[in-house]
């Protein structure tokens, strides 16, 4: 319990931390919302400038618009978006699912699919296993996901003639077709994830397998698959799921991307957005919900710890 | 004899061709582009149908549905099948009436009085009076809205209602392209008196137009429905057009294959791939978009005009047009080839073919025998045509001795730049940009903001004493030929003394199912059209 509050703790630490950081280089980024307003073409006279600027609270001094929009944060206002007007919270609200679904089918995907091929490499005796695994190990890593995406579509419409319905659909209105929309983007994220995990659970569980009480086990008559799970794999697991706590972070990052070339409307998209837009209120409550969703992450993972080895203890 | 619609289009295609267009560079691109191009065809084969929606893509979001306050392009392809205001564009670029019915002139050109057209109704049931004109007029020019397009309407010193049919308006000088302001709607829409104090215009919209807005999910797609009360009847056909954001081209071009879209925009090489596609024409005309690199002409030695030009020799307009349009688009002057008779004939333009030796006879004139000095470049790779112009640039000054820093950034750091160059008088921000003129509501538009002395556009203070008097005249002459020809003899001037360097107009291309039949291109780049297109089958 005193664990979990020092934690709580920590994390509003790390939280302002990231608030100051975030705020500070938004702010620091060659341009604001007036030049984009103008565009590349269009004009804005020095009389409409000073009247956005003001509109939007950009012309007081910086510590004023921080400790402004962190009073606002705390009280659970996030703010409007200055291109679209609409309550960021909202924002917020409707897009994460999309967001949530795709992290959490992607580690869904490559846990389901990774570990078992990791530990399939990792005793396998067939010299040709191996390498296959460690080849698709290979590519995964390599291969950058946004290449993988535009390869998904061209041969699922080319080759399997199918694709998706292209209105976003959630999971409760139907179900059945919003999983289609996320089977190509799922995939092309969980690729190159997959390698890292395939590659971490067959040296984890090498290293297991080759621990006493494995021997032991063997001894007492537990069967191999017995052996693999009861004993092994739980062991392997801890930086197995320390890799994929961290893999969260890059998880973040892909869906930017991945969404923008499936049409996603989710928080990565809506993120990368704002930042060309200048949309500060949008790009500052995005990183703070994706912050927070990472130090939540990495507090389950830690917590997880505990059940997988009894050994480790939090005071 | 049977007739496809392909063959009804290529037909039509020949004799409609707008004149200019054909120019070298355009001719070689042509063949390079393989399958024949049909450039905007008046109509397809058939008899309009009622009923279908439209499924097709929008390649950029629109951020935001506001008429008045939105400089992006793609806000305006998502509004416009909404508003309207009181002039509209027919398919060959004349003005036409839409929300007046007619209108009379005096004063000299300095009042303009419009009869509005009678029970035209907006979407949610009231009508139209001279009051929502009133209204939406004055909210483009009060500087609290910030309309980035207000140049376009400042003409106009009052908006008066005459009667509840009759609007007056009232300008300080005569000014001939205001007609084509409203038609050209950057900033124009006519909506309801007091809508945008009650509503978010952002992702709200009521207007006149064809369609109704009935869904705007931002980043995902937007739904409209037919107007059944369009004043224009007995358009449109469509029950309705879903349009959903595919930024990813190949995403685009998967749909268009699958038969899910019926309609998107392409890009020459993303065309190219849909060669031997079944079911799907690819539509290809001049759009207003000229590239061009806008220059600072108050860095040294870019302060001389011999330099400029100079410099401009030294590049071979087909290559840019190679490199960077993939061939699909035609060399043009200050105003995009293809704008009715206001541009010049491509094929009478200089630079079409590099002349280095003339090149370098100019700066050794100029005091640079040897070139010898450095000039930077900006673009972004947000659009790699322009990457791809600067680049070309950049390696043809070679030839002169004269290096390019080329520098990319970011488009909003690019635009921010920009506007620090245009503010500060081209002290600071950058010397050379690379970007692009898009529609303006005539040849006024890009002529007197970038190189008048009074010019809010112009770029590091260009004057030219001979043109200054030339350019006030042509934008009040009501008389298009003598327009016209001051606006040729500008363009002239202006190509020799090179404030600007412009490459070419490039080509609108537009895939479309052959269910799709009724629709034409524009040269504003706007599916305007859409309004008249039915589904058959």
């Amino acid at each position: 319990m005193r664990y979990l509050l020092r934690r709580g703790l920590w994390t509003v630490v790390a939280l302002l931390g990231v608030s100051v950081v975030i705020f500070l280089l938004v702010h620091f980024i060659p341009g604001t919302i007036v030049d984009i307003l103008g565009g590349g073409e269009g004009q804005l006279s020095p009389e409409q400038r000073t009247a956005v600027m003001h509109e939007f609270g950009l012309d007081r001094p910086l510590p004023v618009q921080y400790a402004y929009w962190l009073g606002s944060m705390a009280r659970g206002n996030f703010g409007w978006s200055f291109r679209s007007g609409q309550p960021v919270g909202q924002l917020l609200v409707s897009r994460l699912p999309i967001t949530i679904e795709l992290a959490v089918l992607s580690v869904a995907g490559v846990a389901g699919v990774g570990i078992p091929l990791g530990i399939l490499a990792s005793v396998s005796g067939s010299l040709r296993v191996k390498t296959a695994v460690q080849v698709i190990g290979l590519l995964g890593l390599s291969l950058p996901n946004f290449w993988i995406a535009v390869l998904l579509i061209i041969a699922a419409s080319y080759l399997f003639h199918w694709l998706p319905a292209l209105i976003y659909v959630p999971p409760w209105t139907q179900p059945w077709v919003n999983l289609q929309q996320m089977f190509l983007p799922v995939l092309s994220l969980a690729l190159g994830l997959a390698a890292v995990v395939v590659r971490m659970t067959r040296s984890s569980m090498l290293e297991v397998l080759g621990q006493e009480y494995v021997k032991v086990a063997q001894a007492k008559g537990v069967t191999r698959a017995g052996v693999l799970l009861r004993h092994a794999l739980r062991n392997a697991l801890i930086p197995i799921i320390t890799v994929l706590g961290l893999q969260m972070g890059y998880l973040l990052g892909g869906v930017v991307i991945t969404e923008q070339i499936f049409g996603l409307p989710g928080l990565g998209w809506m993120l990368l957005n704002g930042v060309y837009q200048r949309d500060y209120p949008v790009v500052q409550a995005t990183v703070m919900l994706f912050a927070l969703t990472f130090i939540v992450v990495n507090l389950a993972v830690d917590l997880a710890y505990t059940y997988l080895d009894p050994r480790i203890r939090y005071q | 004899m049977a007739r496809s619609d392909s063959d009804a289009r290529e037909r039509v295609s020949r004799r409609t061709f707008l004149g200019g267009g054909l120019a070298l560079g355009g001719l070689a691109a042509l063949e390079t582009l393989g399958r024949g191009w049909r450039p905007a065809p008046a109509w397809a084969a058939g008899t309009p149908k009622r009923g279908g929606t439209l499924v097709a893509a929008q390649e950029v979001d629109p951020v935001s549905l506001d008429p008045h306050t939105n400089s992006n392009f793609s806000a305006l392809q998502g509004y416009e099948h909404i508003y309207e205001s009181l002039t509209m564009y027919d398919q060959k670029m004349n003005v036409v009436p839409c929300l007046a019915q007619r209108w009379e002139i005096t004063n000299g050109g300095k009042t303009y009085t419009f009869h509005l057209r009678p029970n035209v109704k907006f979407h949610n049931g009231q009508p139209v009076t001279a009051d929502d004109v009133k209204y939406s007029i004055d909210r483009v020019l009060d500087p609290k809205t910030a309309s980035p397009w207000i140049s376009w309407l400042s003409a106009i010193k009052e908006t008066k209602v005459v009667d509840p049919l009759t609007v007056q308006m009232n300008l300080d000088a005569p000014y001939p392209d205001l007609l084509g302001s409203f038609a050209g709607l950057r900033a124009s829409g006519i909506m309801p008196r007091g809508f945008a104090e009650r509503e978010n215009l952002k992702i709200k919209a009521i207007g006149t137009g064809p369609f109704k807005l009935v869904e705007y999910a931002p980043q995902d797609h937007i739904t409209y429905a037919r107007n059944g009360d369009y004043w224009n009847q007995p358009l449109p056909y469509l029950d309705g057009m879903t349009f959903k954001i595919l930024t990813e081209e190949n995403a685009r071009l998967a749909a268009l294959r699958a038969g899910q879209i019926q309609y998107a925009a392409l890009s020459a090489q993303g065309a190219a791939q849909l060669q031997n596609a079944s079911g799907i024409t690819v539509m290809k005309s001049p759009n207003a978009w000229v590239s061009l690199h806008y220059i600072n002409v108050s860095k040294k030695p870019l302060d001389d005009a011999r330099v400029r030009r100079a410099l401009r020799m030294a590049v071979d307009t087909g290559e840019v047009i190679q490199k960077a349009a993939y061939g699909a688009a035609v060399p043009s002057g200050p105003i995009p080839t293809g704008y009715g008779d206001w541009s010049l004939d491509p094929r009478t333009l200089p630079y079409l073919k590099a002349d280095v030796d003339g090149a370098k006879k100019l700066l050794a004139e100029a005091g640079y025998p040897n070139g010898g000095f450095t000039v930077e470049m900006s673009c972004s790779p947000q659009y790699p045509e322009f990457v791809a112009s600067t680049l070309v640039v950049q390696e043809s000054l070679r030839r002169l001795n004269v290096t390019a820093n080329v520098v990319q950034m970011e488009w909003g750091a690019f635009v921010a730049a920009h506007n620090r160059e245009l503010q500060t008088g081209g002290k600071e921000g950058g010397v050379i940009f690379a970007s692009a003129n898009t529609f303006r509501p005539g040849p006024d538009g890009y002529i007197y903001p970038y190189f008048s002395s009074k010019g809010t556009l112009n770029d590091g203070g260009y004057r030219n004493p001979r043109l200054d008097p030339l350019m006030v005249e042509a934008r009040a002459i009501s008389n298009h030929d003598q327009r016209r020809s001051l606006y040729v003899q500008i363009q002239r001037t202006l190509l020799e003394d090179s404030p600007n360097w412009w490459w070419y107009a490039k080509y609108n291309i537009e895939a479309l199912s052959t269910k799709l039949q009724g629709y034409a291109q524009s040269f504003t780049g706007r599916r305007i059209f859409l309004k008249t297109a039915w589904l058959s089958g």
